[in-house]
């Protein structure tokens, strides 16, 4: 009866789990926008499929403002900065994303800024902001202000580099999923990739291919890190078969101990 | 070897050695018929005292603080010399223990063994079902990852629909409003010592009476399967004739155990993380609750049949009906006959019983 | 008496099975237990003091990780560990402010490595290190 009652009782409330979860009160923008109609609750609905949501990053993070009292919320003395204009774009996200802003605004992008040019936005959105990947150089967007030809070379001189992260990122994920500490390694693959995607951001294939070198001797590191742990779980699997087989010789010698044994009886 | 019977002789004048050899082993006899399921409890044993010897190493490393917890498991995983081991072993043995309790327990309901006079032996071992189901509970919380914090959260909130005392009875278990160091303070407490200490006390009874009372015939290759005890007065079940417990049928627990470390260590170094769902390496985050929660599989098909019902207090009486029936089994059923084939209604119960809970198990993993 | 011998057999294999299942226990025993000695395995880096010049920061690699050491207006030497404890990013040394920023998502730190602004959750790593005849060894 125990065992019912307190097994069955704890996993109805499993079920009860989203009610019952003691996160955070929501912050005022979210429970008022995301109850809004049309473009005004728009946002809410994006940013909660964005990086930023996952990370914890609301929309105080980027757009100031009181997010505990609803009646002030938005007042520009509790630091509300509202929506930035086109041209303010780079400096709004690059408050926090200063290494991309720099990059950005040495580029031919950030010197046609204003000029119909493109802005973080462009490319990015601005509120269903994803984990940056190579897919967001496609033709769709890139076309929309000139042919496609240029951005897909940079894009293939990419390529090879972003396919060896994807690579190596499954395998650290991989091994997190079996208990070895992946902090090292997930660090260093962060950093990689951050200073790899950050490069794209000056639309220079040359600055490109160059740096790529270093990039690329970069993740052969991680690459050993990861081989020498591959070579520890073979070990470890050949030990295991020496165990299973050990185990079943005992039994064998065992049964038939007991089978002559029996015999006598 | 002379030394040997030196010894034999030096303790024999002491002890009565030879007199207590002669009684509990080459002189203890079981039944003619027994087989092979009678050496899961062994088996069992087995996997408690591995826990144990596992679980203290762990102790040596692990550090039983919030802020600690989960870095000190990481520890043992990455770099304590076979730390991966120790650990893997005392995670995969837990499961174990409770296949082969449920296995157990099958066994000596198809052979009739929980009729009288064995009620209390029955009643024992329902409640170290319940014992190892809470050692499990309260050891699950010790890493203190996502997982460990959330299926907390959800187990002891479980605990608050009982009226009137359910509220208070939550914060006592959790030592505070909301699971957190209080919690893994008591929660270890309960895993490494109460809860441990209370299993071995009521295996002791268990194996008591086992001793006492004597072993159950099997109802296998004889003609009249029929329980014999009368109940007029007390009547330890010898068997004159039978096998001896030493060396036959202690070389058949051997061998039992042996597979069974076989098999183990198929799991332990083939496919561990069976039992590790990714939320089980991220560090425990209070303000951020995992997408699904399921919990352990020997908990689904209760998982699912709470789904199944819009009230979760019909959801919960049902199965508290069940579990009680279980429970008194030996007093519902005062049948004599014992073989499975010979009780029609007790083998359509238990065979419809089996099929439910697999079914509901396997829905449970899917839904 | 085959069965004898047979016997006999079968108790010297299982002896020898129970022989190597000790050894296969009491060596991982053996190990786990065994005080570790304390990990020494970032290696050591040295490099000429004048390297570092007042208000200014080296960077280097050690233990697979990159290290920066600082000395600061006061001539007091610093040597932490560079990677921002973000989410791992290299930090870059600020010359004109004399405090660290990470350029991923503006982490800020002091030139003690304290956290300043920004997200990270802890502050920069401190390294042992010494100085001895105008060399700086970190390690």
């Amino acid at each position: 009866m125990l065992r019912a009652t307190r097994a069955t009782v704890i996993l109805f409330l499993i079920l009860m789990v989203p009610a019952l979860a003691p996160a955070q009160e929501e912050i005022v923008c979210i429970s008022c926008h995301g109850t809004l109609p049309g473009k005004l609750g728009e946002p809410v609905k994006l940013w909660k499929g964005s990086i930023h949501a996952e990370n914890g990053i609301a929309c105080p993070s980027c757009h100031g403002g009181d997010p505990r009292d609803m009646a002030n919320a938005m007042k520009p003395e509790r630091g509300f900065l509202g929506a930035p204009k086109e041209t303010d774009i780079p400096a709004f996200c690059g408050r926090c994303h200063i290494g991309v802003e720099k990059d950005y605004l040495q580029s031919a992008h950030g010197k046609a800024l204003g000029m119909g040019g493109p802005t973080c936005v462009t490319c990015h959105g601005n509120h269903l902001v994803v984990r940056a990947s190579l897919d967001i150089i496609n033709e769709k967007t890139c076309s929309q202000c000139h042919g496609f030809e240029r951005a897909r070379i940079i894009r293939e001189a990419m390529a090879q580099t972003e396919s060896h992260i994807v690579a190596i990122d499954a395998g650290i994920n991989r091994y997190k999923g079996m208990g070895i500490d992946t902090e090292k390694l997930e660090k260093g693959l962060f950093a990689v990739r951050n200073r790899f995607h950050t490069l794209f951001h000056n639309v220079n294939v040359e600055m490109v291919k160059n740096e790529a070198v270093g990039i690329n001797a970069d993740l052969g590191k991680l690459d050993s890190t990861l081989a020498k742990i591959a070579e520890d779980l073979d070990r470890r699997k050949i030990i295991g078969a020496g165990a299973v087989g050990l185990a079943l010789l005992a039994a064998l010698i065992l049964y038939l101990l007991k089978r002559s044994y029996d015999r006598e009886e | 070897m002379v030394l040997f019977k030196k010894i034999a002789d030096w303790l024999e004048v002491r002890l009565g050695l030879r007199d207590l050899v002669d009684r509990e082993l080459t002189g203890y006899l079981l039944p003619r018929n027994i087989n092979a399921w009678y050496s899961l409890g062994s088996i069992l044993l087995f996997i408690f005292a591995l826990q144990v010897v596992t679980g203290i190493l762990l102790l040596i490393y692990y550090v039983p603080d919030a802020d600690r917890a989960f870095r000190s498991v990481t520890t043992i995983m990455n770099e304590v010399p076979f730390g991966w081991l120790i650990r893997m072993c005392h995670a995969v043995g837990s499961n174990m223990m409770v296949l082969i309790l449920l296995f157990h327990m099958l066994s000596v309901l198809f052979m009739g063994s929980y009729k009288s006079p064995r009620e209390m032996n029955w009643l024992s071992g329902f409640i170290l079902l319940n014992l190892v189901m809470a050692v499990s509970l309260t050891g699950y919380l010790l890493p203190w990852s996502q997982l460990s914090f959330w299926a907390t959260t959800v187990a002891t909130n479980s605990v608050g629909t009982i009226p009137v005392v359910g509220g208070r009875l939550v914060e006592f278990l959790r030592g505070g409003t909301l699971v957190g160091p209080a919690t893994l303070g008591r929660f270890f407490a309960l895993h490494v010592a109460v809860i441990p200490l209370t299993i071995a006390a009521l295996v002791g009874l268990h194996l008591f009476l086992l001793e006492r009372i004597g072993v159950s015939t099997p109802p296998f290759g004889m003609d009249d399967t029929r329980n014999a005890w009368r109940g007029e007065r007390f009547e330890y079940e010898g068997h004159p004739g039978g096998i001896p417990f030493f060396p036959n049928y202690l070389l058949q627990d051997l061998t039992s155990i042996a597979i069974y470390l076989a098999f183990f260590f198929l799991v332990v170094f083939f496919d561990p993380y069976l039992f590790f769902p990714k939320d089980a390496f991220l560090p425990a985050n209070p303000f951020q609750t995992p997408a699904h929660i399921k919990p352990e599989w020997y908990f689904l098909a209760n998982y699912q049949t709470l789904k199944i019902f819009p009230s979760e207090f019909v959801g919960l009486a049902v199965q508290g009906m069940a579990m009680t029936f279980l429970a008194l089994l030996p007093f519902v059923d005062r049948g004599k006959e014992k073989h499975p084939l010979k009780r029609p209604l007790f083998l359509a119960c238990s065979v419809g019983g089996i099929l439910l809970w697999l079914g509901l198990t396997i829905w449970g993993h899917y839904s | 008496m085959e069965q004898v011998g047979r016997r006999k057999f079968l108790m010297t294999s299982l002896g020898g099975v129970l022989a190597v299942a000790a050894g296969a226990v009491l060596y991982p025993l053996y190990r786990y237990l065994a005080p570790r000695r304390n990990i020494d395995s970032l290696g050591k880096v040295s490099f000429p003091e004048t390297e570092v010049p007042a208000g200014g920061a080296k960077f280097f690699d050690i233990g697979g990780a990159t290290g920066v050491v600082v000395r600061k207006a006061n001539g007091d030497l610093v040597a932490l560990s560079a990677v921002c404890t973000h989410l791992g990013c290299i930090v870059q040394w600020q010359k004109e402010r004399q405090d660290f920023l990470c350029p991923c998502h503006a982490g800020r730190y002091t030139a003690d490595g304290a956290v300043v602004s920004g997200p990270p959750p802890k502050p920069l790593g401190k390294l042992p290190f010494s100085v001895a005849n105008g060399t700086i060894t970190v390690g």
